[in-house]
C-alpha cells in the first residue's frame, strides 16, 4: 500500500507518524513547564487552524476569532466559578455559548468580503472584549473568573496534556476531512473569486456562514481546552491581540495548509514564553514580526519548505507554478 | 504572482444579480419612512427616561465624541476610498498623536502649537508608513491590512514604554476650561469647541472635495485610478498625499480628543473600533457616510452609556449588525 503512494505522500506520512510519536513520548522526555507550553501550543495551533480554515482556505481573514473561542471559555468559566455547575453542564454551556457567538457573528459577516470581512470581525472581537470588561456579574471584569478546576480524570498536567493531544489530533483529522471535501474545494473557489462562484450557482452567502460555523466549532473546542488548561479566564484571552496572534501564527507557519498554523503556533508560543523572560516588550516584537512576515514571508514556513521540496523533486522539469494564497489580489468589488 | 499596480486594477463592479435589493422608489420611501418612525419612537422612549436638559447634554456629549471620531473616520475613509488600504494603524496614529501633544504642551504650554506639532509628526509617520512599509505590498489588500495591525501593536507598545501606562489628560488652554451657561443650560466649553472644530473641518473637507483641483484628483482617483494615471496625474503622489493627510487628521484628533477622553494604553484599539463602526454604518469611502456615521455612532454611544451603562459597548453592536445584514456596504456606501 505504501508503495502506491508518491514520495511526497510518504514523506508526509512519515512526518505525521514521527509527530504523533513525539507527542505521545513528550511527557517522558520534558519537564512540567515544557509540557505545559506544548499543551498551550497545541491549543493555540487548533485555534490558528480554525482561523486558517476561514483565512487560508475561504479567503476570509478574521481578526475577531478570539471573540468566539473566548465566549466559549467564558461560558465554561461562568458555569464553573459563578454557577457551580458540574462538568457536563460547564462544557455544554461552553459549546452553546461559543456556537451562538459563531452563529451571530457569522450572520453579521456573511454578506461582506475581503477587507470588509476583516473590519466586521475585528469589531465583533472588540465588542466581546468590551463586554468581558463591563459585564462584571458574568465575567468578573478585569479580574476575570478564577477557580475553574479540571475534571478529576485529567487533573494532573500530563493527563490533561494527553487529553489535549487526542482532541487536537482528532480535530486536525476532522479539519482535514473538511478541507478535502467538495465543500472544502468550493471554499477555495470562494477565495479565488466569489463572483465566479456565484455565477456557477453557489450560494456564497450560505457557504460563508457554514464555514464560519465550522471554524467557530473548532475555535470553541480550543477555547474550552484553554480555559481548563489555565484554570482561569480574563479579558486578556479575548483581546484583539489574541485574535491577531492566531492570524500571525497561521501566516508564519503557512496559510492555506493545516500543518502550517500548528507549526506557527509552536514557534510563537515558545518564542513568547521564552523571550518574555528576557525582554518585556513582547507586543513590539510581535508587531514587528507581523510586519516582517507580511512583507517578506507571506507563504510562510510550510510554503517555503514545500517550494524547496518541489524544486528538488522536479529539479529536472520545467518550473512548477505555485498556488497563490495571500499573494493573490482578489480585491473587494465596490468603489 | 502578479504583484504591483498591474494587479491593482479595480474589478468591474459586481454584477447586480442581487434580486433581493430593489431600489424602486416605493421601497425607498418605505425605507425612509420606517427609519424616521423608528427614530421618533426611539427619541420618545429616551425622553421618557430622562429630562429635556439631560437629553440635550447627552446629545451634545455624543456629538462631541462623534466630532473626534470625524477627524479619524474622514481620514480613514479617504485612504480607503482612494487606495483601498484599510489603515488599522489609524488608532495607533491617534494615540501617538495624543501623547506627542502631551509632551509638547508640557514643554511649551501651548495647546494649539501642540496640535500642530502632533499633526505634522503623525503626518511624517504616515509618510514613512506609506513609502517604506506599504509601498512594497501595494495592491495586496489583505497583507496591507495585516501590516497595519502589526504596526498598531508596535506603536501602542512603544507609547507605553515612552509615556507610561497612567491615564493622562492633555491640559486644555484656559479660555476653553470651565462651562458655558446658555440660559440656564450649563455645558463644558471645550466640548462645544470640539463640535465647532469638526463642523469647520468638515465644511473645509467638503469644499475641497467638490471645488478644488485637489478634490477633483481625489474623486477621479476613487473612481478610476488607471485613467487618472493615464491623464498624466502622478497618482502615486496623490496616494502618498492622501495617506499623509489622513494621518495628519489622526494626529490632530489625538490632541483634540486626548484633552477630554484622556489617553491610556489600549485606547488605540478602542477609537479604532469606533472609527470602524462609523465606516461600517455610514459606508466606506464616502465623506458623507463618515459624517452621518459619526453622528449616529456618537449619539448611540452617549445615550447607550447613560441608559444601559453595563452594555455601553454592546449598544453599538445591534445597529451595526442590522446594517450589515440589510446594507453590507453601509448606509451611504457605494455598491
Amino acid at each position: 500500500m505504501l508503495r502506491s503512494l508518491s514520495l511526497t505522500a510518504r514523506v508526509k506520512l512519515g512526518l505525521a507518524a514521527a509527530g504523533i510519536g513525539l507527542g505521545v513520548a513528550a511527557p517522558y522526555i520534558f519537564d512540567r513547564f515544557v509540557i505545559g507550553l506544548i499543551s498551550l501550543a497545541l491549543i493555540a495551533g487548533l485555534f490558528a487552524q480554525s482561523i486558517d480554515l476561514l483565512g487560508g482556505y475561504a479567503g476570509l481573514i478574521t481578526l475577531g476569532h478570539a471573540g468566539v473561542s473566548g465566549t466559549a471559555a467564558y461560558g465554561v468559566g461562568y458555569m464553573a466559578s459563578k454557577a457551580g455547575a458540574g462538568f457536563t453542564a460547564q462544557i455544554a454551556v461552553g459549546f452553546l455559548a461559543g456556537m451562538t457567538a459563531a452563529l451571530i457573528f457569522g450572520v453579521m459577516a456573511m454578506r461582506s468580503d475581503g477587507v470588509y470581512f476583516i473590519m466586521v470581525t475585528l469589531a465583533q472581537g472588540m465588542i466581546v472584549w468590551g463586554l468581558s470588561i463591563r459585564l462584571f456579574r458574568i465575567t468578573g471584569a478585569e479580574n476575570g473568573l478564577t477557580g475553574i478546576p479540571r475534571p478529576p480524570a485529567v487533573e494532573l498536567y500530563w493527563q490533561y496534556y494527553y487529553l489535549t493531544l487526542v482532541v487536537v489530533v482528532l480535530c486536525w483529522a476532522l479539519l482535514g476531512i473538511v478541507v478535502n471535501s467538495p465543500f472544502g474545494t468550493s471554499l477555495k473557489g470562494l477565495r479565488e473569486s466569489e463572483t465566479r462562484m456565484r455565477m456557477l450557482g453557489y450560494n456564497t452567502t450560505g457557504q460563508k456562514l457554514y464555514v464560519f460555523l465550522i471554524a467557530g466549532f473548532f475555535a470553541t473546542v480550543s477555547g474550552i481546552l484553554l480555559v481548563y488548561l489555565n484554570g482561569f479566564i480574563s479579558p486578556s484571552t479575548v483581546i484583539l491581540a489574541a485574535s491577531a496572534i492566531g492570524v500571525l501564527e497561521a501566516i508564519l507557519g503557512g496559510i492555506g495548509t493545516l500543518v502550517g498554523p500548528m507549526i506557527g503556533a509552536f514557534i510563537i508560543v515558545f518564542v513568547q514564553n521564552v523571550v518574555s523572560i528576557y525582554v518585556s516588550r513582547w507586543p513590539t516584537l510581535m508587531g514587528t514580526l507581523f510586519i516582517v512576515v507580511v512583507l517578506f514571508a507571506r507563504r510562510g514556513l510550510v510554503g517555503a519548505i514545500s517550494d524547496g521540496w518541489n524544486k528538488w523533486l522536479h529539479r529536472n522539469d520545467a518550473p512548477v507554478s505555485q498556488e497563490p494564497v495571500l499573494t493573490s489580489s482578489n480585491r473587494t468589488a465596490g468603489p | 504572482m502578479t504583484d504591483g499596480l498591474k494587479s491593482a486594477v479595480p474589478p468591474t463592479s459586481e454584477p447586480a444579480f442581487d434580486a433581493s435589493r430593489s431600489d424602486a422608489p416605493t421601497s425607498r420611501w418605505l425605507w425612509w419612512g420606517g427609519s424616521i418612525v423608528a427614530l421618533a419612537l426611539l427619541v420618545w422612549w429616551i425622553l421618557t427616561q430622562m429630562t429635556g436638559t439631560a437629553f440635550l447634554a447627552q446629545a451634545l456629549n455624543g456629538l462631541s465624541f462623534g466630532a473626534v471620531l470625524f477627524f479619524l473616520a474622514s481620514g480613514f475613509t479617504l485612504i480607503f476610498g482612494l487606495m483601498r488600504i484599510t489603515n488599522l494603524a489609524h488608532g495607533g496614529f491617534y494615540l501617538v498623536g495624543g501623547y506627542i501633544g502631551i509632551s509638547v504642551v508640557r514643554a511649551t504650554g501651548n495647546f494649539f502649537f501642540a496640535m500642530l506639532v502632533s499633526a505634522v509628526s503623525i503626518m511624517l509617520l504616515g509618510l514613512v508608513t506609506e513609502r517604506v512599509l506599504l509601498r512594497p505590498i501595494r495592491g495586496l489588500e489583505k497583507p496591507e491590512v495585516l501590516l497595519t495591525i502589526g504596526l498598531t501593536f508596535v506603536l501602542g507598545d512603544l507609547s507605553l514604554a515612552i509615556w507610561g501606562g497612567d491615564p493622562t489628560p492633555i491640559p486644555k488652554p484656559d479660555f476653553l476650561n470651565g462651562a458655558l451657561n446658555i440660559g440656564g443650560f450649563i455645558y463644558p466649553r471645550y466640548r462645544l469647541f470640539v463640535i465647532a472644530c469638526a463642523v469647520v473641518v468638515g465644511a473645509i473637507l467638503f469644499w475641497v472635495e467638490k471645488k478644488t483641483r485637489w478634490g477633483a484628483m481625489v474623486r477621479a482617483g476613487v473612481d478610476d485610478r488607471e485613467t487618472v494615471a493615464a491623464l498624466g496625474i502622478n497618482i502615486k503622489a496623490v496616494f502618498t498625499g492622501a495617506f499623509m493627510f489622513g494621518a495628519f487628521l489622526a494626529g490632530f484628533a489625538g490632541v483634540i480628543g486626548g484633552a477630554f477622553l484622556t489617553l491610556l494604553p489600549g485606547q488605540d484599539f478602542e477609537v479604532l473600533l469606533f472609527a470602524l463602526a462609523v465606516v461600517i454604518i455610514g459606508g466606506l469611502g464616502s465623506l458623507k457616510g463618515a459624517a452621518l456615521g459619526v453622528v449616529i455612532v456618537g449619539l448611540i454611544d452617549s445615550f447607550g452609556k447613560a441608559l444601559i451603562p453595563e452594555l455601553s459597548f454592546f449598544t453599538l453592536f445591534a445597529p451595526m449588525a442590522i446594517i450589515l445584514v440589510l446594507r453590507p456596504r453601509g448606509l451611504l456606501g457605494r455598491k
